[in-house]
């Protein structure tokens, strides 16, 4: 399929998204009741651990990386600025993003692209219900009210690890590397934080959903296509954060 | 009466014409079972029947109003109609028993009460012969999984029921098993049937009339007792494996 018809088919599964999800929170219906808890729980909680555990270890390497070249210049102060500015603005919802289409987004493309062959999305259809809603808007719902959650946790966790080493490595008390962070950042930065992390929750649902829908029917397709969401997903959050430094910056 | 009635149908993929000049009708309480060698369109035909694949030309017409199978509001109205046995049940891994044959329940009419909505599900249960609401699709059999699904496509009580090789994949037993259930459906309740399969014990057991698809149309479109009398020598060697072609 050329790339130009691939794009408007991603487009259009995009706005029908929008136009599903607004509907369903007006009129309350289309979607099974329970299945937003269901979401919130299979791409939240489980989610928690992996997200911790990598912005953590990136907070410790950034901070050890930038530790060493700011001691070159007697900067070591400005270890708590850099971390706070670059995890809030920039690493934090990065690694979500990416996360996020590596566990969420693998998973609703297997899942849609195995319904897809097994002829439950026709199924979904000849019931008189509409696939793209009954599926995604729960999960779109459920990424919503997940991100700003995840957001938080790996904020505060990724900081953390900016104190471990400030601490270890420089020998500055956290309380003062923390008064630090708090001076540099401001509201804005954990605003955009969130919102960029948002935008990259509902590209990865939207990419994972696209490639499972259009899936090359077939078993090994469905391999195939949960790899491509990975990639697609990707791809595009580093694009739109491309888009995000442009505009922000 | 007429169920559904086809008028000069034309189905295919884009430019591809895989049958042409269709002209039928669907009587009310019968199965119909549509029959063709491999790759002769009767899965076209029946995507086009139910929706999933608008015709190329021609009209369908459901309880005398025309689909028109560009509009949403028309396919709904089909798909409100009609339920759907597929070929591999196509029930939903994710939900229970229950919850897949309640489905449609919960998503057109949120608003009934639970008890209605339990004593219909379990009304529907009860008349495929299946227990064990609870379990998941990939705790049953292949048979229990084809009841669970008929269950599903008649919850609503759509005029007719359309079935893809409603026995494929299944032993002797549980395909006499699950045809019985059919003929039962049809006889005590009225169900109308359309089926598509290959499988020649199951339609002498179920058909009150065959459609014989071949070379791009209808070849032949009768009553099943007619076959063993047909002269057509396509006909004796399809269904009585005499001759060769």
């Amino acid at each position: 399929m050329r790339l130009r018809d691939e794009v408007r088919r991603f487009f259009s599964l995009l706005t029908d998204e929008i136009f599903y999800t607004f509907q369903y929170l007006l009129r309350r219906r289309g979607i099974l009741p329970g299945e937003i808890v269901h979401q919130l729980y299979s791409m939240g909680y489980r989610s928690f651990p992996i997200i911790c555990l990598i912005t953590f270890l990136i907070g410790v390497t950034i901070s050890l990386t930038s530790v060493a070249q700011l001691r070159l210049f007697g900067a070591d102060i400005y270890l708590a600025d850099l971390i706070g500015i670059a995890m809030i603005t920039e690493l934090v919802p990065l690694m979500i993003g990416i996360m996020l289409a590596g566990k969420i987004g693998a998973s609703i493309t297997a899942e849609i692209a195995t319904m897809k062959v097994m002829d439950e999305i026709d199924a979904l259809t000849t019931m008189g219900i509409v696939p793209e809603r009954f599926l995604m808007v729960p999960r779109i719902i459920a990424i919503t009210l997940v991100v700003p959650l995840l957001v938080a946790l790996a904020d505060f966790v990724g900081i953390f690890g900016g104190v471990l080493v400030a601490r270890l490595a420089v020998g500055m008390p956290p309380s003062a590397f923390l008064r630090e962070v708090f001076t540099v950042l401001t509201l804005h930065d954990f605003a955009v934080g969130l919102v960029k992390s948002l935008v990259f929750g509902w590209t990865v649902v939207v990419a994972a959903g696209y490639k499972g829908f259009f899936i090359e029917r077939g078993a090994e397709g469905v391999g195939k296509a949960t790899t491509e969401s990975v990639v697609l997903s990707i791809a595009l959050i580093i694009g739109i954060d491309c888009v995000f430094a442009f505009v922000l910056y | 009466m007429e169920i559904i009635r086809v008028s000069d149908l034309v189905v295919g993929y884009g430019s591809i014409v895989v049958l042409r000049g269709l002209n039928f009708a669907i009587d009310k309480g019968r199965i119909t079972v549509i029959i063709g060698e491999s790759g002769s369109g009767k899965s076209t035909l029946l995507k086009t029947l139910i929706g999933l694949m608008p015709p190329l030309e021609g009209d369908v017409f459901i309880a005398g109003e025309r689909v028109d199978f560009g509009s949403e509001r028309d396919l709904m109205k089909l798909y409100r109609r009609i339920g759907v046995l597929y070929q591999n049940s196509a029930l939903l891994n994710s939900l229970s028993l229950y919850a897949n044959v309640a489905l449609p329940i919960r998503i057109h009419h949120p608003d009934w009460p639970k008890k209605r909505e339990d004593a219909l599900v379990r009304t529907m249960l009860e008349r495929v012969g299946l227990f064990g609401e609870d379990k998941y699709p990939f705790e049953l059999s292949g048979g229990m999984r084809k009841r669970a699904a008929l269950a599903r496509a008649m919850i609503l009580e759509p005029d007719l029921i359309l079935c893809d090789e409603p026995s494929s994949g299944l032993d002797p037993i549980t395909s006499a098993g699950l045809d019985n259930l059919l003929l039962e459906l049809k006889t005590n309740h009225g169900v109308t049937f359309v089926a598509v399969t290959h499988e020649l014990r199951s339609i002498a057991r179920i058909a009150d009339r065959v459609l014989v698809i071949r070379g791009e149309t209808i070849y032949y479109d009768g009553e099943y007792a007619d076959l063993a009398v047909s002269a057509d020598p396509y006909i004796r060697t399809f269904f009585l494996r005499e001759g060769d072609l």
